[in-house]
């Protein structure tokens, strides 16, 4: 029964903890998690360079640094290496970026939204929990030195299908609330010329 | 209910003069209006304190009479707290129906699990352990209800006005406190509740005057108007999408509801 009673006292700091939390400034979080808000959404995301990173990568592949260690100083082999690494690092960077600002795309929808379902919004929770696990996987992967190529094009995948939908709803409330605008102007136009 | 430690004098004086305090900020800036059931729950909170007091100084009750009104008079302010917290929430999430009606869901799940916890962890033998019990199950199910709420208007990015926020931070903070206080007297009851009264009233009412401080912060200036929805709609890029296009919001809603099924089948 102590033990109960315990975990009930370990129950009530965590509680603590979260609310401390929980009243941090949302405004600190923002800029760490993305940078920017919603208005600034690029036009082209970062993972349209997708296959320019990969093709970057794919040249750097084994045989080509066979032959710059058979050919050059292993200066230069790390300098490849690092070079090739800060790319991926960077590039990675970006499309947590991207997907974040379309996390966040998604939330203010729903947040907008006068009914929330609560299978979708944990879907969307799951989502985004499997980005993070994943993005961390491929950085640490990348940070010692490997080149995961098949997760970050998984990766790039899970975030350019995100995208898609995001933008093919966003376009549609743009046409439906466009539509309804004609509609109602339309309306008064004719309600005007009734005699 | 025999003489008082002059210590929890000292410290029941420092809450009823802030929720003095609290009551005047409340009538002085007018806020009352806003939010009538945070102003009933202080005035319920210092009729308590002053009916109490009187009557620990001319104690014409028995002791179990005294114990009894006491814990029932705790009961009421503990509703009073609720409603208080409701009309807050219900306040901050106005414009936000959805997230509203997602929030109730969520409480409503979770809120019956950690009644279900604390039921399983009580074993009060006597009144005094039951009313502990009783005490410390609410306040556990109250915090956990409020920080879900608070989580959740985190992870939505709903922007609550300070006072609004610190008010809900008080309520939270004090009821995890009682959680920790209660629990720990409990873990100790073994040595008899008179042994540990004083610091258990001590430390409750401690905390308790620290919410209060916080409240009188909260409090010093008039809640804002109800423009936090156009402010929220002017920080976002979706400032475009008025209330007009909610419907259009809806049906956009369940298009994602679907594609989101399927992503969740695809992962």
């Amino acid at each position: 029964m102590n033990l109960a009673l315990l975990i009930l006292c370990g129950f009530a700091v965590l509680l603590l903890i979260l609310l401390i939390g929980v009243l941090r400034d949302p405004r600190r979080l923002e800029n760490s998690d993305g940078g920017s808000s919603i208005s600034e959404e690029p036009a082209r995301r970062h993972v349209t360079y997708f296959p320019q990173v990969r093709q970057s990568m794919a040249a750097m592949a084994a045989e080509d640094l066979a032959f710059l260690s058979a050919k050059g100083s292993r200066r230069l082999i790390r300098r490849v290496r690092k070079e090739r690494q800060r790319i991926a690092l960077t590039y990675l960077t970006c499309l947590r970026d991207d997907f974040m600002k379309l996390w966040r795309l998604a939330r203010v929808i729903a947040s907008l939204s006068p009914q929330v379902a609560v299978a979708q919004e944990i879907a969307r929770f799951r989502l985004g929990m499997v980005f993070i696990l994943r993005y961390e996987m491929v950085r640490l992967e990348f940070l010692f030195g490997f080149s995961p190529l098949p997760e970050l094009s998984s990766l790039s995948e899970t975030v350019s299908r995100l995208a898609l939908r995001l933008e093919t709803a966003m376009k549609d409330v743009g046409e439906r609330a466009a539509l309804a605008a004609k509609l109602g102007s339309s309306l008064d136009g004719r309600d005007m010329n009734t005699p | 209910m025999g003489a008082m430690a002059l210590s929890i004098k000292s410290i029941w004086a420092c809450s009823i003069a802030a929720q003095l305090i609290v009551l005047f900020l409340l009538i002085s800036k007018e806020n009352f209006r806003k939010v009538p059931f945070f102003s009933t729950y202080v005035c319920l909170n210092l009729g308590q304190a002053g009916s109490v007091l009187v009557l620990l100084i001319f104690p014409w009750m028995s002791s179990q009479s005294f114990t009894t009104y006491a814990w029932v008079s705790e009961c009421v302010t503990l509703l009073a707290q609720a409603l208080a917290t409701t009309e807050i929430l219900a306040i901050v999430l106005r414009p936000y129906a959805g997230i509203r009606g997602l929030g109730w869901r969520v409480l409503a799940v979770t809120s019956s699990f950690v009644i279900v916890v604390a039921v399983l962890v009580g074993r009060g033998h006597t009144a005094l352990e039951g009313w502990f019990e009783l005490n410390r199950g609410y306040h556990l199910t109250f915090a956990t209800a409020l920080i879900l709420c608070l989580l959740l208007i985190r992870y939505y990015s709903i922007r609550v006005p300070s006072a609004y926020k610190m008010i809900l931070a008080g309520f939270c903070l004090n009821s995890c406190v009682e959680v920790l206080v209660n629990t720990v007297i409990q873990l100790l009851f073994h040595k008899g509740f008179a042994a540990l009264a004083t610091t258990w009233q001590f430390l409750t009412t401690l905390s308790f005057v620290v919410v209060l401080g916080i409240w009188v912060v909260a409090l010093r200036k008039p809640f804002p108007a109800d423009e936090r929805q156009m402010a929220s709609l002017l920080d976002s890029d979706y400032q475009r999408l008025s209330p007009e296009i909610n419907e259009q919001l809806r049906l956009l809603n369940e298009k994602l509801l679907r594609l989101w099924k399927l992503e969740a089948r695809s992962h």
